[in-house]
């Protein structure tokens, strides 16, 4: 038993040696609460009887969101708000009258908001971005509204308007959602948030952190002392791959077409430009839309809010003939001196499939069925090829899946396959199905930014680039934050015999083929067009996909007009005045 | 062996009783029309929890070596069911409905694990660091699963719990300094675990300027309710700063301040003075058993008592930080109120077994 003992008995002193520990805590407590209540008590007794006490938020600024070359994309400007701190009001129903005839408010919606405020302290804001004649109007009257304060915020502005409006995204209140997922501090309800493109993708180097203080002022609403205080500190400033004077002749030559237009490095994959029009004005968000703007910009049959650019798809038409080529000649499917006999149609079951020029390309090459375009020499490789080796090489080019770029909610398109087909249409695949698919008809769908993927692909000798448009973090004291650097990127197997051939191809294109609207003085451009049929009844959109200069390529392009009404070849021609504009300039 | 009983320990059963009863006086005395919902609402806990007091006294404490390992599993999971189907408040999930009532199992797992510890730790005289790491092993999924609803405070609790049971059941203070010194340096990691608003805690309570219009008001607030109750309070109705909301949370976290403002320094050396009675009474329990799991079951609900009364009242004070706990046995809230008059109850059939 003497274990046992042995044990009680060590239990015996280690409980004296809590009971010790417990005194002395509690005598800490003790006289703590000695001195809050006896000593410091009138102190603390004054504060509670006399004190008004204001909190007052100090709004931090949001960070900047510029160019490649440093161009502000969007400022801050101040603007005022009229707030009204419950706890300092003497006398409610006088105060209420007059602000509610000042701000032109209803009494009962200010009196509702008020009540339901969670601290009386802090200011409750009744009317936002208040003009300056009654901001000063009030100032003036200070003593005789107490409880009223100015509050001056930032307030976000987009100089340039609608320009890279899907790309800069705009602002509007946090969600609740978006509240419990924030990491950010001081994020409340009624505070403004990113809610697309780069202001919400990089909403938590933008956001900043709120401050505040604590401030005790007399009946007359005049602060007397601060009693302890946290600066604001301002968000981090967003590089953008973006070029700003790109953009603005890419916008200028794309003017009021429905579409897009996309510049990049094919090297890099750093995305230059981005213009998807019709766009939208984000200065409207910023001061706060009303219902009906939101609604009638939702509701726009055109879809202004909709980058076209990631979310837009579309068949991507005879652009895929580049595709199509380079699955043959990697498959050994034909070699480049084979030919096809096109006599403008080709009967497949017993349908007919047209090509674009009805008299017929005769007996051509691959060569001069890609520098014409022929649809029907691609039918008839198509067919050889089958869809299976079709969709087999447009994945390797990295179709039917997000390309990644750091934008939110980008779409995949879509590559049909024979099973697909089965299960959701209920009907085999047919030769006819894959006639569609070999000049990019059907069911094949594509963004554009996933056609700058593509061409970037002929345009660097074969690697998939992953495009991006975020350069750079910069904290508001000039230490860099994060960079983003072009990812390691997987290569198309690809020879370069059918690359050069490629090259070649789409060089000749512009120079003697479909594709010659773009040429011009200034810089030689390759490229491949299409021509997308959507319905019956509206017009075709204008594909361009290309790169430029030809021997050495620094920019790779993508346009795209929706429901064309000018030229056929429209596209060929946006991009050669874009180009000859940058190029002429040196903007690169 | 101990066929009759022995008499009630009368004291601790009084200091109990004036401890609630005070507590309950004094949240009549600030509520005010409409507020009356938590008085009456508590008037019901501490009627459940004196019934339930009365029927544990009268239960054996070796029922509870027995079940030890079933009320661990029970309260695992009902853990796990909070995490999934609970109920929030102030973005937190700690609720289980169960009826008409809500209860929070993050209270009762303090007294499960207070149980489960003792039985584990009871069980060999010589404590090696497999019964180390056992204990840790029981200690730790409750600690992550309340730490999950989120409720950093309750979870961070049963850290000192677990350490100050393995101190009492006699583990060398060599081994205890080695455990010591391994949470100290796997701390970093844990902060990064932590919900922002927990990391702002914590660095408001390093530095409370930090967030001057949240936590940083609500201990301002607090200090100048508990401050300007001087020495013998502003009395009934007087306590204004408590009544005109400047205090945040006057029944629950910050109820130690209210009575500071209302009753004075008197009634808070009042109120801490009986929760020294319970603790003094509580270890000569622990002292006079011979039996090895109920020493340790005692000395458990002391170590759990006291440090929920030195932090909820040196947070009202400004020297610890901001975690929201209830005051033991007076703060409003049925599952805190019940679970200490269960541990009380726990007690007083100790002395009366003598077990």
């Amino acid at each position: 038993m003497v274990p046992v003992r042995g044990k009680r008995k060590r239990f015996e002193t280690r409980i004296k040696i809590l009971w010790v520990a417990i005194v002395c805590s509690f005598l800490i407590l003790l006289a703590r609460m000695a001195w809050l209540q006896l000593i410091e008590g009138e102190r603390y007794l004054r504060i509670s009887k006399n004190s008004r006490l204001q909190l007052l938020p100090l709004p931090c600024t949001r960070g900047l969101i510029l160019d490649r070359n440093g161009e502000k994309l969007t400022q801050n400007e101040a603007s005022f708000s009229v707030g009204v701190i419950p706890s300092n009001v003497s006398n409610p129903d006088h105060l209420l009258d007059h602000l509610a005839k000042i701000l032109k408010l209803d009494k009962k919606a200010i009196l509702e908001r008020i009540g339901r405020a969670s601290n009386p302290f802090k200011p409750v804001v009744l009317k936002k971005n208040v003009g300056m004649s009654t901001v000063t109007f009030l100032l003036e009257r200070e003593e005789e509204f107490p409880g009223v304060v100015i509050i001056a915020q930032p307030v976000r502005t987009y100089p340039y308007g609608r320009l890279a409006s899907h790309l800069l995204g705009h602002l509007g209140e946090v969600s609740r959602a978006e509240l419990s997922r924030s990491s950010g501090y001081g994020i409340e309800l009624g505070d403004l948030v990113g809610k697309m493109g780069v202001e919400k993708t990089s909403n938590r180097y933008l956001q900043g952190e709120k401050g505040g203080k604590q401030v005790e002022v007399d009946a007359h609403g005049r602060a007397l002392r601060t009693i302890s205080e946290k600066d604001p500190f301002p968000g981090y400033n967003v590089y953008l791959t973006i070029d700003l004077r790109m953009q603005e002749i890419a916008e200028k030559e794309l003017g009021e077409r429905k579409g897009v237009v996309l510049i990049g490095d094919p090297y890099t994959g750093e995305i230059l430009t981005l213009v998807s029009h019709p766009g939208f004005d984000p200065n409207l968000f910023s001061w706060g839309i009303s219902e009906s703007e939101w609604n009638r910009l939702r509701d726009e049959p055109l879809h202004p809010l909709e980058n076209r650019a990631i979310r837009g798809e579309y068949p991507l038409a005879s652009t895929i003939k580049v595709i199509t080529a380079s699955a043959a000649l990697e498959e050994g499917i034909i070699s480049k001196e084979d030919t096809f006999f096109c006599g403008g149609s080709l009967v497949v079951g017993n349908r007919v499939f047209k090509g674009w020029k009805e008299e017929g390309h005769g007996r051509i090459n691959l060569e001069e069925a890609l520098i014409h375009s022929c649809d029907v020499y691609f039918y008839q490789l198509g067919l050889r090829l089958g869809v299976k080796r079709i969709i087999r090489y447009a994945r390797l080019f990295g179709l039917g899946k997000p390309t990644g770029i750091d934008l939110e909610s980008e779409k995949p398109g879509f590559l049909p396959t024979r099973d697909w087909k089965k299960k959701h249409k209920g009907e085999a695949w047919y030769g006819g199905d894959t006639v569609n698919l070999s000049i990019g008809q059907g069911y094949i769908l594509v963004t554009p930014v996933q056609m700058l993927k593509v061409i970037s692909v002929i345009a660097n000798g074969g690697y998939l680039i992953r495009p991006y448009l975020i350069k750079k973090i910069i904290s508001p004291r000039g230490d860099l934050i994060k960079e983003f650097q072009p990812q390691k990127m997987e290569r198309v197997p690809l020879s370069s015999a059918t690359l050069n051939f490629l090259r070649r191809c789409l060089r000749e294109v512009v120079r003697e083929g479909t594709g010659w609207r773009a040429k011009n003085k200034t810089v030689e451009i390759s490229g491949k067009t299409g021509t997308a049929e959507v319905s019956e009844e509206k017009n075709p959109h204008s594909w361009f996909i290309g790169y430029a200069p030809s021997t050495d390529p620094r920019l790779a392009i993508v346009v795209l007009v929706e429901n064309r009404e000018e030229d056929i070849q429209i596209g060929a021609q946006i991009t050669k005045k874009i180009f000859s504009q940058i190029f002429e300039k040196n903007v690169h | 062996m101990y066929t009759d009983s022995r008499p009630y320990d009368w004291l601790l059963l009084l200091v109990v009783l004036g401890l609630s009863l005070g507590g309950l006086f004094h949240l009549y005395t600030i509520s005010f029309v409409h507020q009356s919902y938590y008085f009456f609402r508590q008037i019901a806990w501490v009627g459940i929890g004196l019934g339930l007091l009365f029927l544990f006294s009268y239960l054996r404490i070796s029922l509870w070596e027995k079940v030890a390992y079933l009320f661990y599993l029970a309260i695992f999971i009902t853990l796990l069911l909070v995490l999934f189907r609970g109920e929030g408040a102030h973005g937190a999930q700690r609720w289980l409905r169960l009826g008409t009532f809500s209860f929070q199992p993050s209270e009762f797992a303090k007294l499960s694990l207070i149980i489960v510890l003792a039985k584990l730790l009871a069980a060999k005289d010589n404590i090696g660091w497999r019964q180390i790491g056992l204990s840790f092993c029981f200690t730790f999924p409750f600690l992550i699963l309340v730490a999950l609803q989120p409720d950093l405070g309750s979870a961070l609790i049963l850290l000192p719990l677990w350490l100050g049971m393995l101190f009492l059941a006699g583990v060398s203070p060599r081994k205890l300094l080695t455990i010591l010194g391994i949470g100290a340096s796997s701390f970093p990691f844990f902060y990064l675990f932590l919900r922002p608003y927990q990391k702002m805690r914590i660095l408001t309570f390093l530095n409370p300027g930090r967030d001057p219009l949240g936590t940083g008001w609500a201990v301002l607030q607090s200090k100048v309710a508990l401050g300007s109750g001087k020495l013998v309070g502003k009395g009934i109705g007087g306590a204004l700063h408590t009544q005109l909301s400047f205090l945040p949370q006057p029944f629950t976290d910050f109820v130690f301040a209210s009575i500071g403002e209302e009753w004075g320094f008197i009634g808070t050396g009042i109120f801490l003075g009986l929760y020294f009675v319970i603790i003094t009474r509580g270890m000569k329990i622990a002292r006079q058993s011979t039996n090895g799991f109920t020493r340790l079951v005692s000395g458990g609900l002391i170590i759990l008592l006291f440090f929920q009364v030195s932090i909820t009242v040196g947070m009202t004070t400004g020297i610890m930080p901001v975690t929201g706990m209830p005051l033991p046995l007076v703060s409003y809230g049925g599952s805190s109120i019940i679970m200490f008059f269960l541990g009380m109850g726990l007690l007083l059939s100790m002395k009366r077994f003598g077990e």
